[in-house]
C-alpha cells in the first residue's frame, strides 16, 4: 500500500472503529462496553490529530493511501483528505464519543448492539467522506445505511418501523441512480479513480444525464425541497444518538456528494442546472422555516428547520462562487455542530419528560437553568446569531447570494427571520411560562451530560468568532474546484446565455489543459 | 486610546460573565454593587478616552473576525467625537439607571439574572456606539435586541411578558433583514464593510447603489426606533422592568437606529431620497406617537409612545443631514425620558403596581414631593418648555425641516410642528390627571423609605433635563453653541439657514408648548374631576398592531398549518407514498404473472415479444 506520510492516518480512522466494533462482541457487561466505545472514540478523536496538519497551499489531496483491490475490474483502495472533506471527517470523529456520552442512560436495551451501530457508522462515514475510487465511495455510501436503518428500527419510537424503512428505502432509491452514474462514468471515463475522472471533461448530453441522476441521488439525502419527508420522520423516531448522526453528518453526505461530484465531474450540466437547484434551495429555506413554526413536536421543529438550513448549504454550493461554496462548506460543519447540540439536548430532555412534545416541557428554565442556558446558546446559534457559528456561514452565503444576483438575495434574506420565529417560540415556550408536568426528580444538567455538550457550545463560540483559520483551510479547494470548472467549461466552448439546444450539441474533449495539473499535484 | 476603548468595552462584559458566573453565590447587594461599579469603570474609561480625543478620529482594530476571498470582517472601532459623547451618554445614564436597580429590584429573587443582562446590554450598546466594521456593529446590534428580549420577558411567569419579548424580537428582525442585505450589497459592492472604508469610496458609488442601500439601512433603523411602520412592539415592551424601560427602551436602544443614520451621515448625503423618506417618516412617527399617547392610561405606555414620537423628531434631524442637531436631541431625550421613567417606575412601586395614571391623583404629590418635583423637571423639558433642554433640542430638529427645501421637509416640518403641540398636550395631561386630580377609585399607597432613596440617583438627570440646552444654545441667543464647535470637525457643519431658521421656529415652539400646557389644564384640571375616556382608536395603536396581527401573523400561522397538514404530508409525502405503492402494486401484478396458470404466462410472453418486434420493425423502417 502506498501511503504519503507514512502512516495511514485515513485507513486507521476506518479500521479502528470497525476492530472495535468485532471486540465488542466479547464484552459481557454493560457499563464495560459503554467504556470501552467512549475510550475508543475518544482515540479516535486523536488519531484525528494529524489531520490537523493539512497545509492548505499543499496538494489537491493530502494524506492520500493507495492500494490494489479489484484490478481485473479498475478498482482500487485510494483515500485522501482535501478542503471539502477535512472538517467533515473532523466532525464524524468528534460525534462518536458524544454521542456515547449521550446514550449513556437513553440506551437500555441491546447496548452492545447499539454501540456496534455506533461504531459501523463512524467508520463508514469516515469512509465516505475519504474515500476516492468510486466504487470504494459507493461502497461506504450503501455500508452506512445499514447500521443508521437499524439504529431508528430497534431503538427508536413508537413508529419506528414506518419510519426506519421509510428512510432506508427512500434513500436507497437515490443510491440505485447514483450507481448507474457511477457505471456510466466507468463506461465513459474509463476508470473509478475520482481524480483521473476529475482530470476529463464528458460531452454536455452525458454530463446532463449523469448530473441527473446524481444529483437526485444527493437531493434526496440533504434533503432538498421536494424530497425532505422521509427526514422529519426519521428525526421524531430516531434515538437521540440517531437523531445526532442524522443531522451533524448523514445529512452532509448529500451535500459533499454535490462539491465532490457534480461540481467537478458534470461541470456543464451543473452550471445549467444551477438556477433550479438554487430555485429549490430558496423554496426549501422558506418552506422548512414556514413549516418549523407550526410543529408541536420538537424534534419535528428541529427536523423542519434542518430542512431550511440545508437549503442555505446548497444554495451556496450552486451559487458557484468562492464566497458562497466557503459560507456552504462552513454552514455544513455549522449546522452539524448546532442542531447535532440540539438533538442532544432533546434526548436529555426525553430521558426526563418520556415526551417530545412542547406542551409537556414547559417553564423548565426556573428548574433547569444549565440546561436552559446551553439550549438557548444553540437555539441563538440555529437562529443565526452574530458572534456564533452560523451567523458566519449564513453571511457568507448570503454575500455570495447578493454578489451573484441581488434577487437570490433578497429571496434567501427572509430565512434568517422564519428561523427567528420557530427557534424563539420553541425556546420561550421551552424555558418560560408554567410548567406543564415538571417533576423534582429532574435535574439539572450532570457532569457526563455537562461534558458532553461542552465540546460543542465551545465550537459554537469558537467558530463563532475567529473562523479565519477554518476558512482559509478549505478556500484553496475551493477555488481549485471552482477553477477547474470553468477551465473545463470555456475548453468545452459553454458561454453563458447559449440556449439549452447549443448547449445539448456540445462534445467535450476529454482532456483539459490545466485541469490535470493542480488535481496531479497529489501524487508524491 | 486602545486600551481605554478595550477597557470601555472590558468592564461591561466582565460584569455580566462574572453576574453569570456566581450567580449563585452573589448576595443581592454584592451583586449590584459589581454591576453598577463595572459601568462606573466603563464611565471612567470612556471620559478619560474624551478627555485624550482630539478632532482626527481614531481607527482601532483589536483583532479580525472572519477573512475570506478578498474581505475581511474585523473587530475594529471609529473613535470619533460622536462616538465618544455618544460613548459617554450611555455608560453615564446606564450608571444612575443601575444605582436605581440596585433599589428597584430589592424584592426581586433573580436580580444576578437581571444585572447580568443589564451589564450584557450596555457591553453591546457600546460595541453599537464605537464599531467601525458594520459586521461588528451588527453582533451589537442584535446582541441588544436580545437582552431587550430577555429583560422585557424578566417576569417570565407571565405568558404575556414572554410573548412581548418574542415580538419585540421578531419586529426588530424585520428591520434587521433591510440590515444584513444592506450589509451584504456593501460587501459585494465594495468589498469592504468598514463605515470608514464606506466613506472613502463614496464618491465612486452609484447613487442607484447608495439609495439602495441607504433606504435598507433606514429600514433596519425604523425596526430599532420603532419608527413607522415597525412601530407597534415598543409599547408591549414595556412588560419589563422600569429601569429596562428606561434604558433599553427610552434612553439608548431605540436610538440606534438614528444613530447608525448618523454614522452613515457621508452614506446619506449622496442619497437624498433616503434623507427625504427619514425626514417625513420621522416627522410621521412624532406625529402618531403623540396623537397615540393622548390615548393611555397606563403611565408607561404613555412615555413609550412619547419615546416613539421623540425619536422621530431624531429621524427628522438626521434626514435633514443635521447630524449635530439630531444627536443633541438623542442626547437630551436620553436625559429626560430616563428620568421620566425611573419617575414612573416609583410612580407605580408607591402606588402598589397600579399602572393606571386615572388612580393615582394628587394623594401621590402630596405623598412624595420630592417624586413630583423630578416629574416636573421631566415634563417640562419632554413638553420643549421654553429654556429646558427638549425646547432647545426639538426646535433645532424642527428648524431643520424648515430650512431644508423642497415639499417633503415642510410636510415633515407641519407634522413635527402639530406633533410638538400635542406633545404639550399629553405629557400635563399626564401630569395633571397622575399629581392633581382626585379619583373615584384610588390605589392604595405604599409607604416605604426605599421609594425616597430610589429618587436620588435622579437629581443629575432632573438637573440635565432643565439645563443641558445650554450646551447647545441655537445662534440668536448670542451663546456658544459647544456641541456643534465640538463636533464641528467630525459631521458636516450645520447650514447657515438652519440658524437663521430657529428665532422663528423657537418662538413657533414656545407658543405651541405653552397652549399644549394651557389646553392641558382646560381639559385636565383636577376641579373638572377628569374621568378616562374609553379606550378607542388611539389607545390601540390607530390599530396598526391589530392590523399586524390579522394580515400578517395569523395569516402566516395558518399558511404553516395548511403546507404541513396538506403540502407536505399530503402531497409531497403522498406522491413519495404514491410511487411506492405503485411499486407494490407492480410487483404484486408481476408476482401473479409468474405464479399464473402456464397459459397466462404464456400469452403475456407472446404478447411481449409481439409488441417488442412491431415497435423494432417500426424502427428499422
Amino acid at each position: 500500500m502506498m501511503t504519503q506520510n507514512g502512516f495511514p492516518v485515513v485507513t486507521a480512522l476506518i479500521v479502528l472503529p470497525l476492530i472495535a466494533a468485532v471486540a465488542l462482541l466479547f464484552m459481557r457487561r454493560e457499563w464495560t462496553v459503554r467504556t470501552f466505545t467512549l475510550g475508543v472514540g475518544i482515540l479516535e478523536c486523536l488519531l484525528c490529530l494529524p489531520l490537523l496538519g493539512y497545509a492548505p497551499d499543499g496538494p489537491a489531496f493530502q494524506f492520500v493511501e493507495q492500494a490494489q483491490w479489484l484490478p481485473a475490474l479498475g478498482m482500487t483502495y485510494h483515500m485522501g483528505v482535501d478542503g471539502l472533506s477535512l472538517y467533515m471527517i473532523l466532525l464524524t470523529a468528534l460525534m462518536l464519543p458524544l454521542c456515547v456520552l449521550g446514550s449513556w442512560t437513553y440506551i437500555a436495551k441491546r447496548v452492545t448492539e447499539f454501540h456496534f451501530c455506533l461504531l459501523l457508522m463512524t467508520s463508514a462515514c469516515i469512509g465516505v467522506f475519504a474515500a476516492l475510487d468510486f466504487v470504494l465511495f459507493y461502497v461506504f455510501w450503501e455500508a452506512m445505511l445499514v447500521p443508521m436503518y437499524l439504529l431508528i428500527a430497534v431503538w427508536g419510537g413508537p413508529r419506528r418501523r414506518y419510519a426506519s424503512i421509510k428512510f432506508f428505502l427512500y434513500t436507497l432509491a437515490g443510491s440505485t441512480l447514483l450507481l448507474a452514474a457511477i457505471v456510466a462514468f466507468r463506461q465513459v471515463g474509463g476508470t473509478f479513480s475520482i481524480p483521473e475522472l476529475m482530470e476529463k471533461s464528458y460531452a454536455f448530453k452525458f454530463q446532463v444525464w449523469a448530473f441527473g441522476a446524481m444529483a437526485l441521488a444527493f437531493a434526496i439525502k440533504v434533503p432538498m425541497f421536494p424530497f425532505h419527508t422521509w427526514l422529519p420522520a426519521a428525526h421524531v423516531e430516531a434515538p437521540a444518538a440517531g437523531s445526532v448522526l442524522l443531522a451533524a453528518i448523514l445529512l452532509k453526505m448529500g451535500t459533499y456528494g454535490f462539491l465532490r461530484f457534480c461540481l467537478p465531474l458534470t461541470p456543464a450540466a451543473t452550471e445549467t442546472f444551477a438556477p433550479l437547484m438554487i430555485a429549490l434551495s430558496i423554496a426549501g429555506i422558506i418552506y422548512g422555516g414556514c413549516i418549523a413554526l407550526g410543529q408541536t413536536d420538537i424534534k419535528k421543529l428541529i427536523a423542519y428547520s434542518s430542512v431550511g438550513h440545508m437549503g442555505f448549504v446548497t444554495l451556496g454550493i450552486f451559487l458557484l462562487s468562492t464566497k458562497g461554496v466557503s459560507g456552504a462548506i462552513l454552514q455544513m460543519l455549522n449546522h452539524g455542530i448546532t442542531t447535532g447540540g440540539l438533538f442532544m439536548m432533546i434526548g436529555l430532555l426525553y430521558e426526563r419528560s418520556h415526551s417530545r412534545e412542547i406542551s409537556d416541557n414547559q417553564g423548565l428554565g426556573k428548574f433547569m437553568p444549565i440546561f436552559m442556558f446551553l439550549f438557548g446558546l444553540f437555539s441563538f446559534s440555529s437562529l443565526a446569531f452574530p458572534g456564533t457559528n452560523s451567523f458566519v456561514g449564513e453571511v457568507l452565503v448570503l454575500i455570495g447570494a447578493f454578489q451573484g444576483n441581488p434577487w437570490i438575495g433578497f429571496a434567501a434574506v427572509p430565512g434568517a427571520m422564519l428561523a427567528a420565529a420557530y427557534m424563539l417560540r420553541l425556546l420561550q415556550r421551552v424555558t418560560w411560562g408554567e410548567p406543564a408536568s415538571y417533576k423534582p426528580s429532574w435535574k439539572d444538567l450532570g457532569l457526563r451530560e455537562w461534558v458532553t455538550l461542552a465540546p460543542l457550545a465551545a465550537l459554537v463560540f469558537y467558530i463563532g468568532l475567529a473562523p479565519a483559520l477554518a476558512i482559509t483551510t478549505i478556500e484553496p479547494s475551493i477555488e481549485r474546484t471552482l477553477a477547474a470548472m470553468r477551465a473545463k467549461n470555456t475548453a468545452m466552448g459553454l458561454t453563458k446565455d447559449m440556449p439549452l439546444a447549443e448547449r445539448w450539441l456540445l462534445t467535450g474533449p476529454l482532456a483539459v489543459a490545466g485541469v490535470s495539473d493542480s488535481i496531479r499535484k497529489e501524487h508524491p | 486610546m486602545t486600551t481605554l476603548v478595550a477597557l470601555m468595552l472590558f468592564f461591561p462584559l466582565a460584569g455580566a460573565v462574572l453576574q453569570a458566573a456566581f450567580s449563585r453565590s452573589l448576595s443581592r447587594a454584592a451583586s449590584g454593587t459589581l454591576a453598577a461599579l463595572a459601568i462606573a469603570a466603563s464611565l471612567a474609561a470612556a471620559l478619560a478616552a474624551v478627555w485624550n480625543l482630539g478632532v482626527a478620529p481614531h481607527e482601532i482594530t483589536l483583532g479580525q473576525w472572519l477573512a475570506f476571498d478578498g474581505f475581511s470582517a474585523n473587530f475594529s472601532i471609529l473613535y470619533n467625537r460622536l462616538a465618544g459623547l455618544m460613548t459617554v451618554t450611555v455608560t453615564f445614564v446606564a450608571l444612575l439607571i443601575h444605582l436605581y436597580s440596585a433599589i428597584y429590584m430589592r424584592e426581586d429573587t433573580s436580580f444576578a439574572r437581571y444585572f447580568c443582562y443589564l451589564n450584557l446590554f450596555v457591553f453591546f450598546m457600546l460595541i453599537i456606539a464605537l464599531a467601525d466594521d458594520l459586521v461588528f456593529l451588527f453582533m451589537g446590534w442584535e446582541g441588544v435586541g436580545f437582552c431587550s428580549f430577555a429583560l422585557i420577558g424578566f417576569w417570565h411567569e407571565e405568558l404575556p411578558n414572554v410573548d412581548a419579548g418574542r415580538k419585540a424580537f421578531l419586529m426588530t428582525r424585520v428591520g434587521d433583514l433591510g440590515y444584513v442585505a444592506a450589509l451584504a450589497i456593501v460587501i459585494a459592492a465594495s468589498g469592504s464593510a468598514s463605515i470608514t472604508g464606506l466613506t472613502a469610496q463614496i464618491d465612486a458609488m452609484p447613487t442607484a447603489t447608495a439609495t439602495l442601500i441607504g433606504f435598507l439601512f433606514l429600514f433596519a433603523a425604523c425596526g430599532k426606533s420603532a419608527q413607522l411602520p415597525l412601530s407597534s412592539w415598543l409599547p408591549d415592551a414595556m412588560a419589563g422592568p422600569t429601569p429596562v424601560s428606561a434604558l433599553i427602551h427610552a434612553a439608548t436602544m431605540v436610538t440606534a437606529g438614528v444613530y447608525l443614520l448618523m454614522r452613515l451621515e457621508p452614506l446619506l448625503a449622496i442619497a437624498p431620497d433616503v434623507g427625504a423618506t427619514a425626514a417625513v417618516i420621522g416627522a410621521a412617527t412624532a406625529l402618531y406617537g403623540a396623537a397615540c399617547a393622548m390615548g393611555q392610561r397606563d403611565v408607561k405606555r404613555i412615555l413609550a409612545y412619547s419615546t416613539i414620537s421623540q425619536v422621530g423628531y431624531m429621524f427628522l434631524a438626521a434626514g435633514c443631514g443635521d447630524v449635530s442637531g439630531a444627536f443633541f436631541h438623542l442626547q437630551a431625550h436620553a436625559f429626560f425620558k430616563s428620568l421620566l421613567f425611573m419617575v414612573a417606575g416609583i410612580m407605580i412601586q408607591a402606588a402598589h403596581e397600579e399602572h393606571d395614571i386615572f388612580r393615582m391623583g394628587a394623594r401621590l404629590r402630596r405623598a412624595m414631593p420630592g417624586l413630583f418635583l423630578l416629574f416636573a423637571c421631566g415634563a417640562a423639558a419632554l413638553s420643549a418648555l421654553p429654556l429646558t433642554s427638549g425646547y432647545f433640542s426639538k426646535g433645532r430638529t424642527l428648524a431643520d425641516a424648515i430650512a431644508h427645501p423642497g415639499p417633503a421637509y415642510l410636510l415633515a416640518f407641519i407634522l413635527g410642528a402639530v406633533a410638538a403641540f400635542l406633545t404639550a398636550v399629553y405629557v400635563f395631561r399626564l401630569c395633571f390627571v397622575a399629581f392633581f386630580s382626585d379619583p373615584a377609585d384610588p390605589a392604595r399607597l405604599l409607604s416605604d423609605p426605599e421609594l425616597a432613596r430610589m429618587e436620588r440617583p435622579l437629581w443629575p438627570l432632573a438637573a440635565l433635563a432643565l439645563g443641558y440646552g445650554f450646551v447647545n444654545p441655537p445662534e440668536f441667543m448670542g451663546l456658544k453653541p459647544w456641541l456643534d464647535v465640538y463636533l464641528a470637525g467630525t459631521v458636516t457643519p450645520l447650514p447657515p439657514n438652519v440658524e437663521h431658521a430657529e428665532f422663528f421656529v423657537e418662538m413657533i415652539d414656545a407658543v405651541l408648548a405653552v397652549s399644549g400646557l394651557l389646553l392641558a389644564w382646560l381639559l385636565y384640571r383636577p376641579a373638572r374631576h377628569p374621568v378616562a375616556a374609553p379606550a378607542g382608536a388611539l389607545t390601540a395603536g390607530l390599530g396598526l398592531d391589530a392590523f399586524y396581527r390579522t394580515w400578517i401573523a395569523a395569516p402566516y400561522c395558518r399558511l404553516s398549518a395548511r403546507l404541513w397538514r396538506g403540502v407536505d404530508e399530503d402531497m409531497l409525502d403522498g406522491a413519495a407514498m404514491g410511487a411506492a405503492t405503485g411499486l407494490l402494486t407492480l410487483s404484486r401484478v408481476a408476482a401473479r404473472l409468474g405464479s399464473a396458470r402456464p397459459s397466462t404466462t404464456l400469452t403475456t410472453l407472446l404478447g411481449a415479444a409481439a409488441a417488442l418486434l412491431t415497435w423494432l420493425a417500426l424502427r428499422l423502417t
